[in-house]
């Protein structure tokens, strides 16, 4: 394409200027061949033209699916990093918290992930300790508040257990723990 | 490409001056013809090129691009005449 179309433009110049300056005005025929040649040199610089305006054309929409495509794999780039940015922080959420790590532990019983994961469920288990802890120190507050305010043991046991008197076991359990409680505060 | 493809206008319309210069050649009444054809044609050019910018929005060009055709129909007009009055 490109070929013919420097060939065509060549030889719109050369019959133009050739003729003009090679054959004769004076001569019929060489005044003839003259008008046949610019006729001719007219004919292949507009179809030169043609072709090179085709080519351009092409080439314009070429750059354009180019940039397109160039467009769209960045934006790909873009979306799948920030989807993995998002993924990453949610992994890092998940594993700094204690509780999701100890599920995690114990829904995959691997040693490695175990041995891993050894320092949050450790520390996990320090503060479920400390937490039954602070609920006995406050049930033995209550209760004693309850009994310094002349509260009947029953309706101590009753308040703060929640357990009614009786022979049930869950009233033996809470007497002997009011009775520890009471004793040791 | 596309300077190409202007370049190559531009050489068609270089040869057509020539070749209106060869018609002008043939004969005393197409010489006239073709004078006066040329006398209305620069008038034309020259009032396009005062009243550009009303060109421009008629025929819906910028006035830039407007000018330069303008231009380039004069240069192509003066290239084709002088090679055919120099030859």
């Amino acid at each position: 394409m490109q070929l013919k179309m420097f060939v065509l433009s060549g030889a719109a110049v050369a019959l133009w200027l050739v003729p003009l300056t090679a054959l004769d005005k004076r001569i019929g025929w060489h005044k003839s061949m003259q008008g046949l040649t610019l006729c001719a040199a007219i004919a292949c610089a507009v179809t030169a033209g043609n072709l090179a305006r085709e080519q351009a054309e092409q080439n314009e929409i070429e750059e354009i699916k180019a940039r397109a495509i160039n467009a769209d794999v960045v934006d790909e780039i873009a979306t799948s990093a920030y989807i993995s940015q998002q993924q990453r922080q949610q992994e890092a959420e998940q594993i700094l918290n204690p509780v999701e790590a100890l599920e995690r532990a114990l829904a995959l019983p691997d040693a490695d992930v175990e041995r891993s994961l050894e320092p949050e469920i450790k520390q996990l288990a320090e503060n479920g300790q400390n937490g039954s802890e602070n609920f006995e120190s406050e049930r033995a507050e209550r209760a004693l508040q309850l009994k310094a305010k002349g509260w009947g043991k029953a309706k101590i046991i009753l308040e703060v257990w929640g357990v009614s008197k009786g022979g049930s076991p869950k009233y033996k359990a809470a007497e002997a723990e009011y009775r520890r409680l009471t004793e040791t505060g | 490409m596309r300077a190409i493809h202007l370049a190559n206008y531009f050489v068609a319309g270089c040869i057509a001056f020539s070749l209106l210069g060869w018609v002008a050649s043939l004969h005393l009444i197409a010489c006239r013809a073709i004078a006066f054809l040329t006398a209305a044609a620069f008038t034309v050019w020259g009032l396009c090129w005062l009243l550009d910018f009303s060109v421009s929005s008629l025929l819906k060009i910028s006035v830039s691009s407007l000018q330069a055709f303008l231009l380039a129909l004069l240069a192509a007009g003066a290239l084709g005449a002088g090679v055919f009055l120099c030859s």
